[in-house]
Order: structure tokens, then sequence, then C-alpha cells
């Protein structure tokens, strides 16, 4: 059985060593989030391996909740420079009035959306019907019942490596011959390798708003990037991938926005 | 229904030597074609179509696609997809299987009943699609290309845990399977397309 | 797990022959309420955590409480005092595997309801499973790799090889949830799976079971292997689902041996078929299908035999039906009709065997004997799905 390997097919577009790559697409009209928003932040996965510190893993739990802590403190210190009311959740049951399976199925929902916007946004599979429009996808009432239940504007999809691998199947008509043939797919490759990615949702709409990528990548291993159990690399990876948000293409044209107050700044 | 080496294709034009080259962007090669706005042969060319807005459409790769078999997205096939059988005749398949496999796909037979193409259909799902559970939600008699044809309707859990509806309408004329087919997740994306397949359906005609 | 360490047994294996391991000498090492106090035990327990929130909200979880219930107290039983409370769940996924995790849950896959002929050889499984857990087979095996290779050893086990590279197919479900990673913690040695069989005969034996379930649970399997692979012709696929292990026919030697010493005699001993035949009335309609989906001729034909040999019965000959029509080679439909024909003749024939019948007989011009055949499926199934096509096929 195959699966996509969308962390070996994006290993291919580092190739040199000491490589950091970023790069955002927005929905057209987006700002940043600014002043009085509320975000929701969902299961960071941030234990030791999830978050790709290459090969470099062991089931240690000290190095787990020193990855989680820093990344969970940085998310909070850069979200409070920004403004706005920050939740950030570690396991499916903690929001009152949302099911875990219903918050399941948005992360799932969320996961393939992700994924699509992965492989044909970065790694070069274009949809001639998106092209050059931004980001023109969805999570439908799903999200947006999650927003109402919650009273939350944003979410933010914090993921690390492995969920990219546990992507699994995908439906009929294309059926993934990219990818490891032993069935699970090795993240890392040669030396060490930091993939992550973000994806934001108005939960008002449902529209996935913002993502970004982040790969760190050295052909050398032992050289480290921001290693995630400190602070300082916790931040470093939060603040790259985060902290530069820019706003859409229609936003700096000039194009009229839509009179939501809170775009206006 | 095709196989996607694109990805395979991708992890090499994607592998610049350059850093700061992310992904190759909108530009280059893709896998995916446009579809306009206006009749349009699918598969072999032995039916025709319609798409209410542009379609993104598969490109066929040589050796390893099934030539009456044509596939179209809207948002990736990850989430919604609509594919064609144009006019495939006895015997023939609709992946490219080894022999040797263990868990076949069964073949196309002209004398297929509706309920034994739609048990080849879950047969793909299940084998080679990866389902790991497929329900019918309704077969019913529905006239296809002026053809008393079938509609079926079913659902199937993936392996990335998301559910998928989908919607196939077909029938067998002189012994070839023409068929449409829309798959979609289950949450939005196919409520979202069903009226898209729906005008297709309507619009699709017979050639030669 | 009950299969794993392929390659680790590979790699240790001498080829001298390993003396068998003693029931007697098998003792607990750990006892109810067990938590871990060293670093590198807890970082697993923690990775465990992880993959049960994964497990109990997957979609996969057959939500039954009868048959829940049913496994508990075989776990309560068999698997000693530590693993009265353990969480279990069940998930549908037709291979044949169950795993304990020391940090109290237990995954059983629905294949393994489907091949167990009686309780005796479930709580056999359990008991084997809980004999990895009592023993610590989990942190010794890493604590062994991690000296022997003084390496990031969990690193490239957790980087994916998973089950697949190891030998241990785990289909493609494997993908699921952290089942991948975690799984890939339970490669035993081929020493640990000997402790882990006597452990689980002794536990059998303590609990009136007849040990000797054990042995026979392997001769199945190694029959479907044989059946499958048969089938096949001389290739062997791929991420089988037993990669042959060099010790399955010696285990089920030694599992024969140990039953032979663990026997009291003049006790007496139950292997419970009829309540387990009965507990999983219920869902052994949709084993059998998934199994059957999976287009795997020679293992179904192989199970379906095995399961005939408490009795034929309509369900059984209807999925034989089914194999044959999945195949679909030349001559498979007539044999698939075949055995359609033969299910309707019992009174549990499902209603699908009707319809299929109906098929068959109406590709070979009886339309009159088709249409009651559907006739009798539409009274079976008022619902059925697919009523208003076989309607029109009425007229």
């Amino acid at each position: 059985m195959r699966k996509l390997g969308l962390a070996a097919a994006l290993a291919g577009s580092v190739a040199l060593s000491a490589c950091v790559q970023t790069k955002q697409y927005a929905d057209m009209q987006f700002t940043p989030p600014q002043g009085d928003y509320k975000l929701l932040v969902l299961r960071p996965d941030v234990t030791v391996g999830s978050l790709t510190t290459g090969g470099m893993v062991e089931p240690r739990a000290d190095w787990t909740d020193q990855a989680r802590s820093s990344i969970v403190d940085a998310l909070r210190a850069q979200q409070a420079a920004r403004g706005g009311k920050v939740t950030i959740i570690e396991h499916r049951n903690e929001i009152p009035g949302v099911t875990a399976q219903e918050l399941a199925d948005v992360e799932r929902l969320n996961a393939a959306v992700d994924e699509s916007i992965v492989v044909h946004k970065y790694l070069g599979d274009y949809l001639p019907t998106k092209r050059g429009k931004g980001l023109e996808w969805t999570l439908g009432q799903d999200a947006v019942r999650l927003g109402q239940k919650t009273g939350y504007d944003y979410a933010l999809f914090l993921h690390g490596e492995d969920q990219v691998a546990s992507g699994g199947r995908i439906a009929l008509g294309i059926l993934g011959l990219a990818g490891c043939i032993v069935g699970f797919c090795a993240p890392n490759i040669g030396g060490q390798q930091q993939l992550d990615y973000a994806s934001l949702v108005d939960l008002k709409t449902g529209r996935v708003v913002w993502f970004n990528v982040v790969i760190a990548g050295s052909q050398v291993p032992g050289i480290k990037f921001g290693d995630l159990r400190t602070p300082q690399g916790a931040t470093q990876m939060i603040d790259r991938l985060l902290g530069r948000m820019k706003p859409g293409t229609g936003v700096t044209k000039g194009v009229v926005v839509t009179d939501d107050p809170a775009a206006k700044h | 229904m095709k196989l996607l080496t694109g990805l395979a294709l991708l992890g090499t034009t994607a592998a610049l030597s350059a850093c700061g080259s992310l992904g190759t962007g909108e530009y280059g090669y893709s896998d995916y074609g446009l579809v306009h706005v206006t009749r349009v042969n699918v598969g072999d060319g032995q039916m025709s179509v319609v798409a209410p807005r542009p379609y993104n459409r598969h490109r066929r790769i040589l050796f390893s696609d099934v030539r009456d078999v044509e596939d179209w997205t809207l948002n990736g096939p990850i989430l919604d997809g609509i594919s064609f059988v144009s006019g495939m005749n006895n015997n023939r398949e609709l992946i490219r299987q080894r022999r040797t496999a263990d868990q076949q796909v069964p073949r196309f037979r002209s004398d297929m009943t509706p309920p034994e193409i739609t048990a080849m259909l879950e047969s793909l799902y299940r084998v080679k699609g990866g389902a790991v559970d497929l329900k019918t939600l309704s077969l019913q008699p529905r006239p296809f290309l002026g053809a008393n044809g079938f509609q079926w309707d079913y659902e199937h859990l993936d392996q990335d845990e998301l559910w998928r509806r989908g919607r196939a309408v077909g029938a067998v004329i002189d012994g070839k399977l023409y068929m449409i087919l829309l798959d979609a997740a289950r949450s939005h994306y196919y409520d979202a397309e069903l009226p898209d397949f729906e005008a297709i359906v309507a619009s699709a005609q017979r050639r030669g | 797990m009950l299969f794993g360490g392929a390659a680790a047994a590979a790699s240790l294996h001498t080829g001298v022959a390993d003396a068998r391991i003693r029931p007697e000498d098998m003792v607990p090492l750990i006892g109810p309420g067990f938590r871990p106090t060293e670093k590198d035990e807890m970082g697993l327990w923690k990775e465990m955590d992880r993959a049960e929130e994964e497990i109990s909200g997957s979609n996969l979880v057959i939500q039954d409480p009868k048959l829940e219930g049913y496994l508990k107290n075989i776990i309560g039983t068999v698997g000693g005092p530590a693993a009265h409370d353990f969480r279990i769940y069940l998930v549908r996924i037709p291979d044949f595997n169950a795993m304990m995790f020391p940090s109290g849950f237990a995954v059983v896959f629905s294949g393994l309801l489907l091949r167990m002929r009686n309780e005796a050889q479930l709580a056999g499984v359990i008991a084997h499973e809980s004999g990895h857990f009592l023993r610590r087979h989990m942190i010794r095996s890493w604590r062994d790799m991690r000296r022997k290779t003084d390496l990031l050893a969990i690193g490239s086990m957790l980087a994916g090889i998973g089950g697949a590279g190891a030998g241990v197919y785990l289909g493609d479900y494997v993908q699921l949830a952290q089942l991948g990673t975690i799984l890939s913690l339970l490669q035993y040695s081929r020493g640990m799976e000997a402790e882990a069989d006597a452990m689980g005969a002794r536990l059998m034996e303590q609990n009136d079971y007849p040990p000797i379930e054990m042995a026979n649970i392997w001769e199945q399997l190694i029959g479907e292997e044989t059946a499958s692979a048969r089938y096949r012709g001389k290739r062997r696929r791929r991420g089988s689902l037993f990669d042959t292990h060099p010790s399955e026919g010696s285990r089920m030697v030694d599992l024969r041996a140990d039953a032979q010493e663990l026997t009291v005699a003049g006790k007496a001993y139950d292997s419970r078929r009829q309540r387990y035949l009965s507990t999983i009335a219920e869902i052994r309609p949709t084993l059998l299908d998934d199994q059957v989906k999976l287009n795997d001729p020679g293992a179904s034909q192989y199970l379906i035999e095995t399961l005939a040999q408490d009795g034929w019965n309509g369900l059984l000959r209807f999925y034989e039906g089914e194999v044959w029509r999945l195949r679909n080679r030349p001559g498979d439909a007539l044999r698939a009709d075949q055995s359609y024909a033969a299910a309707i003749a019992y009174p549990d024939a499902p209603a699908d065997a009707w319809r299929w019948h109906g098929i068959a007989l109406m590709k070979q011009g009886r339309a009159a004997e088709a249409k009651a055949a559907f006739a009798r499926y539409l009274t079976m199934k008022p619902d059925a799905t697919d009523a208003a096509w076989v309607r029109q096929m009425m007229g």
C-alpha cells in the first residue's frame, strides 16, 4: 500500500545544507488577525518526533514535556503581542459544548484540506482553476458550527510530520504511487529535517484564510535547527511559522475588502 | 482510474538546487489541465459532456492509465473528484493491476447487472483505495444516455478517517459501460459539487 | 503483539535450537497499579497515551457494549489482576492480531474474532498478550535494542519502519492514528515471544481453559497462510498476513509440549465454544463480509471451511458464494450460484443470497423463478437500499 510521502516529496526541494524556507499563501482578502479576536489553537502536536526533529527521537517524557510547553509558551507570547485571546487545547474533550467526535471530524477534514493545499500549492501540482487566486479552500459548515458553538473567530491548526504521513489513502481516481514502499514513510532523510505547517481557518466563513509551511533542513547531521525543546528553538519555529503573516494579495493591491471591522487597520 | 505518478514526478521537479525555492509555485508542469465551459470529449472520446464551470482534468499518464477513464477535480482529489468511464469494453479493467497481485479488482463484463457493477466499484474502493468500510445508500434505476441505467449512492470511510460520499450514474449500452461518478468528502464537498455533477450528467452524450 | 519481531528474530536467531521455556518459570514481574519510575519507561508510556487518545477517537472502533463486556471479562480473568481495569478497543480491522499496552489498554482486531473457534482460543491470545506486559517485554526490548545498537534505535523504529518493515502485516490500517509508530515498539524478540507463549499457556490452564487450544491457533494460522500462498502460486506477496516466522512451526511444537506439561489429569477443562459462538453471532456476518471483501480467495476460502467444521449453514454457504463471485474468473459465476443455491436451503440464509440467486436465474433466462427469488429478497428486506432496482427487474 502506498502513502503520500509528502515530507519525502517536500524534502526533495531542499538540497543545500543549512537552509530554511518558508512560503505563505493567503486568501486574497486576508488580513492578519489584529486587535480583539479569539483564536482557538487545536492540539499542537508537539511530542518530539511529531514535529520532526529528524532521527533524533527518544521517548523521553521530559523532552516531550519541554517541547510541548516551549511551543505553547511561544504561541501564547506571540499571539499576546498581537492582541486577541488565545486558547490552546491539548485534548479533544477540552472544549465545552463540543464533543470529541465533532472536533475530530473537523480536524480530519482540515487535515485533508491542508494536504490538498500542500500538494496543489507547494508541490507544484497546481490546479489550473485555482492558479494565482491565493487560497481557495474551505472547511464548510462544520467549521462555522464550531465557531458558533464556541465563540471563536479563528482556528489555528498546527501540524507535524506525522499528520502528513498519516494522511493515508485518498479517494477513487487518484491512487498514489509516490511515497514509500514499506508502507510507512520514514520522514527522516539523511540529515535532520524539520517540517511544520500551519493553517488558519476563519470560523465565520469556514475558509482557510492563511497557510504556511516551514522546512528547515540540513544535509549535515548534527546541525540542529532551533531545538524545539528549548524556548529559543520553539520561539524561532513559531516566529517562522506565524510571525510574519502577510496580508492577501487582494488587500495589498488596494482592492476593496469586506466590511468586516476587524479588517480595517 | 488514474494512477497518480505525479507525486513521484514532483519529487524530482521540486528538487531545485537553490534554497529559497520552496515549491515551484504555480508554473511549469502540473498534472492537471483546464477544462473550459464547453462541450468536451472525455475518456477515449466515446462520450462528451459540458461542465457548468471550469474544472481541472487529470492528465493521462502513458502506460499506466486506462484509456476509457478520465478524472476531474475542483479542489484536488483528496477532497473531491468526478470520474468518467466512456464506453469500456467487455473484459477490461478500471485500473491497471498486476496479474499476480493477490487482491484483484474484478474486470467489467458486458453481462453485468448494476449490483455487479457496484460490487466491482466497491472492490476498487476497498482493495485499491483502502476504504475500510463502504455502505450502499441506494441503488435505483435511472435513464442515462437514452438507455435504462442505474444510479448508485454510497458512502465510504477511508484510511485518513474521513467519510466520503459518492454517486455513480451509468448504463451498459451495446455491451459497453458508460458511467459518471462523483466522489467527495461527505462534509461540505459532496453537497457543494452535486449540482455540478447533475448538470454534467444531464449534458452527457454518446459519440460515435 | 501476537506477530512481531521477524526482523529481530532473524537477526538474533543463531541457528541453535533454543530450549523451550517452561511455563512454571513464568511469573509476573509487575502487579496491579504498577506505574513506571524510570525516564525511558515513562517516555514509552507517554507515547502509549498519545496512541490511546487517537485510537479511542478512531472511526474504526466498534461500539458494542456486549462484546466489550465479554472481552473485558476475559481480559480481567486471564490477564491477571493488573489487567482488571484495562480499557478495551475492538477495532474493525480484518486482520488477526491483538495487543495490550502496559499503560492500561488493549486493542483487539475484528479479524481475531473471526478466526478463533472458541473462547479458549481467544483467551489464549489474550493470555499471550498479557504475558508480554506482565513480563515487561516492551521496556526490556527497548533497552536491549538500545544497548546493542547504541544508536537512535527508537528513532529508526519510530521513524516509521512500522510493522511492515519488520515483517508483520498490519494492513493498510497501520497508518491510522499512531498505530504505526506505537506498534513498532512492539517488536519482540523470539525469546520474548516464547516467554509470552509459555506464560499464556500457564494463565490459560489456571483459568480452566484447555492449554492445547493455543497450539491449535497456530495450526489454524499456518493452514490459512499455506492456503493463501498456494493460491498465489510460488510468489509470496509482499507484506503478507504472516511473514513466515521461523518460529511458527516450533512455537506450535513448544505449545503442544507446554500443554502436555500443564494439563492436570482428571481436571475438567472447558473451551466454552457455545458461549463464544453465541456472543459473536451478531457480528459474524460483518466479520465475514470484511474478510471476503479483501478479495484474498485462498485465505477466505480456508477460513470459511474451517468455520464450517462446526457445521455448514446459510451464512457460510453465502459467503462461500461471495468469494467466488468476487474472484470473478471464468467459471466462478457458476460456482458462486451453486453456493447461493445451497445457502437458500438453510433457514439462516441472508437476504442477499436470494438476490444473487435471482440475478443468476435471470441470466439463465429463468424469469419466473428469478422473480420469485427477488420477491423473497424483498420480503426479507423490505427497506433494502436497492429495492427500487430489484422491483424494476421483477417487471
